[in-house]
């Protein structure tokens, strides 16, 4: 195995299990606070998965938004909420017997399939350099959806002045 | 290439490690004589007032809010930035578009008071 | 690096940019309108959307792709423009009186129901999963805040809430769903997925874009959310809820199952096959129960989706025509439907239950003949709209090959007779009740109530040139 090759699963292993242990901290902790800080670790080992995998671009976008503001806005969300800030929640409810089957069974099903799947593999190894690329397909093929982002953002501010707005 | 990552690898591990390291020996060996000083939260060097666990206005929440839609938009235009050149006048006025919608966005939320804190 | 600029055809786009527009126009027309002038916003977004009408008329034959293969213009997509368009204006018609009456009369609320709308638009004209995703998220966003519009009112919050989370929740099936797909045929371009050779990786991307589709149409199990929802949201958004979003949900549904999937068809058949069962089924036996006519009329949505789900079951020209034809039949009918527990309303007080409507016959005899119109078309008796697209869809069924689905069909439109016909009763044979007065009907409500009523009744009578129209085909 070349360097590259190993390293590749040192880091994808490190991030996958930063990933979990985040994952499982956020659903396991009875203080919604720990949770959501359980969750940002998550959120840093995904993107650590982006970055193994070379998606840079993708690593970057989750670590702005998802690490950056999406937890702000979690924590946030906590702080405004009376019940929640006092004392803890319980973790589970009745049902979480069924979730947890539901959940495996869906795991299970996605995993053998992956597994048995025989996956396009790209011809040429993609260059390090993707985010020239990624721009210029977003500014041409994508263009479209690219507008209809903006709308799409322009609706949620919208919202936000609409629903939070005393 | 995940070699280039390589340096950034070590790097977690040795700050990893010297947290790990920092936090013991200090537990271990370092005297406690706490006092009420001592033992209250650090505020940036003003006394703590009120509980922590009051509620905070509702406010902050559109500031957050905000934050991150801005903080979206943002990303759109770092691919576009790195070729702009490239993209020429087809890719300015494409930006110039999106710019325009939030544009419009920007000065709804201004003229709602949406920046405005009391 | 040679960039080719792709090929930028706006005219195929025409109508939703022009409700893009009119929603950017309206919106900063708030800032600059007193409270007394909003109503010159909901007259701009009239005309917005019979602008959009026209430039989407104009699209009649184009049959054409733009944007790299992300948009099509084909006769299916303009027929549910104009669909969607029409639900549009009826909806903004019914909304300038009760918007005035429930204190939400703003900008904001136009400019939101035009976002929808262009969400919509987009949605029907998509040829590629990544457009069908934005389009959904552009149509649902404004409707979950739409939904909790009425900020004092709890249960519109929560309506609003409920709505929100369980539709990021299936947006995130959705997503999952295309990067599936992605990953199986390495397109997201509906044609080409069509071209690849199906997998187990495709199906599994296939069940849970199924799974996305069938939370907005609301088909069952993934329903939970629209009784609390359409009861909860002001009346008039639940009007436009219940008919466009299932107009631009089911077309993308269409498309991206006949296009895309048609060689997993021997799969996903028969799995709709079964849900529009339990839909059908579920939806009006539990209609059946409903005191609340808000509740009643939700749940009859549900056993809708569930027979236009038949239609994409039965495939074929036939199949898509008949879907085609009953969503326009739906959308007048059920926002007659809506449109006449709006007329009735005093005030912020609505007649929600059906004991209100008692005596109605009498205090407004023409009212009442017209929501006993829509309540017959929504149960599919002739001469009405809802009738030919109930024998349409039965017959697609019937003639390829899934008679029993239409026998379960039809067994199901006689359960439904018996709830659809309980206010009407009620309104005829029953004693008005006591704190009511008589109700006035504002003109612009009567004016959509009126439109409604001819497009039900010209469908029933006259359903020839319609049906023509809606077998004008899917572009492959």
């Amino acid at each position: 195995m070349s360097t590259d090759l190993v390293l590749t699963y040192v880091g994808f292993f490190m991030m996958g299990a930063i990933a979990l242990i985040g994952a499982v901290l956020a659903v396991s902790q009875r203080n919604i606070l720990r949770a959501a800080l359980g969750l940002i670790v998550s959120f840093i080992g995904v993107a650590g998965i982006y970055f193994v995998l070379e998606a840079e671009f993708v690593g970057v976008v989750q670590i702005l938004i998802y690490v950056g503001a999406i937890t702000i806005l979690i924590l946030f969300a906590i702080m405004l909420t009376r019940g929640l800030m006092q004392g803890t929640t319980s973790g589970h409810n009745s049902q979480w017997l069924a979730a947890a089957l539901l959940a495996m069974l869906l795991f299970a099903a996605l995993a053998l399939v992956a597994l048995g799947t025989n996956w396009n593999v790209a011809a040429t190894r993609v260059s390090s350099d993707l985010i020239p690329k990624i721009g210029a397909e977003l500014m041409t093929t994508y263009v479209l959806p690219f507008e209809a982002v903006s709308l799409l953002l322009l609706a949620a501010l919208v919202g936000a002045i609409v629903i939070a707005r005393e | 290439m995940p070699v280039d990552y390589l340096p950034i690898l070590v790097m977690l591990i040795v700050v990893s490690a010297f947290a790990a390291i920092a936090l013991t020996i200090s537990a271990l060996v370092g005297p406690r004589r706490p006092t009420p000083a001592k033992l209250s939260p650090y505020e940036s060097g003003m006394p703590p007032f009120g509980s922590a666990r009051r509620r905070v206005p509702v406010k902050y929440y559109l500031t957050a809010v905000l934050f991150i839609l801005f903080d979206i938009e943002i990303i759109f235009f770092y691919p576009w930035a790195v070729l702009f050149r490239q993209l020429g006048w087809f890719g300015l006025i494409e930006m110039a578009l999106f710019v325009l919608v939030l544009l419009v966005g920007y000065v709804y939320v201004w003229r709602k008071g949406g920046f405005d804190w009391d | 690096m040679s960039l080719s600029v792709p090929d930028l055809n706006l005219r195929i786009i025409a109508p939703v940019l022009i409700v893009a527009i009119s929603a950017l126009v309206v919106l900063l027309g708030e800032l600059v309108t007193s409270s007394a002038q909003k109503r010159g916003l909901g007259y701009a977004s009239l005309v917005g959307l019979l602008a959009a009408g026209g430039a989407a008329m104009g699209l009649w034959d184009a049959h054409a792709v733009a944007f790299r293969e992300m948009v099509r213009a084909d006769n299916f997509g303009v027929f549910l423009t104009l669909t969607i368009l029409a639900g549009a204006v009826l909806c903004i018609l019914l909304s300038f009186d009760f918007t005035r009456a429930h204190r939400i009369e703003t900008g904001e609320y136009y400019a939101l129901i035009l976002f929808s709308v262009t969400g919509m638009l987009l949605m029907v004209t998509a040829a590629d999963l990544i457009i069908i995703f934005l389009a959904l998220e552009l149509l649902s966003l404004p409707l979950y805040i739409l939904a909790a519009f009425k900020r004092e009112d709890e249960r519109s919050l929560e309506a609003g809430l409920k709505y929100f989370l369980l539709g990021a929740f299936s947006s995130a099936f959705f997503l999952y769903g295309i990067a599936l797909v992605y990953g199986a045929t390495g397109t997201t371009n509906l044609a080409r997925i069509a071209a690849s050779a199906p997998s187990e990786m495709l199906l599994i991307g296939a069940g849970l874009l199924l799974v996305g589709f069938a939370f907005k149409v609301a088909l069952v199990p993934f329903h939970w959310w629209t009784p609390d929802v359409y009861e909860g949201a002001p009346t008039t958004i639940t009007a436009f809820m219940s008919v466009a979003v299932k107009a631009a949900a089911f077309g993308a549904f269409l498309r991206a199952f006949l296009v895309a999937l048609p060689a997993l068809a021997m799969d996903w058949r028969v799995v709709l096959a079964i849900i529009a069962v339990l839909t059908m089924t579920l939806g009006n036996v539990a209609a059946l129960l409903q005191a609340n006519i808000k509740r009643m009329l939700a749940y009859s949505s549900i056993a809708h989706a569930g027979y236009i789900l038949i239609a994409l079951v039965a495939m074929g020209g036939a199949g898509v025509s008949a879907a085609l034809f009953y969503l326009l039949a739906y959308t007048l009918t059920n926002l007659g439907a809506f449109g006449a527990v709006i007329a009735l309303g005093e005030g912020e007080r609505e007649r929600l239950n059906v004991s209100d409507y008692g005596g109605l016959a009498r205090m407004q005899p023409l009212l009442a003949a017209m929501l006993t119109v829509f309540m017959l078309s929504l149960a599919g008796f002739p001469p009405f709209a809802g009738f030919v697209g109930k024998f349409l869809i039965f017959g697609a069924a019937v003639q390829n090959g899934w008679a029993w689905l239409a026998v379960v069909g039809v067994l199901n439109s006689l359960v439904s007779v018996y709830f659809y016909l309980r206010p009407v009763v009620a309104m005829y044979m029953s004693e008005p009740v006591e704190g009511w007065g008589a109700p006035r009907v504002a003109p612009l409500v009567a004016l959509a109530l009126v439109l409604a009523l001819i497009g039900v009744i010209a469908l029933g009578v006259f359903p020839a040139p319609a049906i023509a129209l809606a077998a004008g085909g899917l572009g492959r």
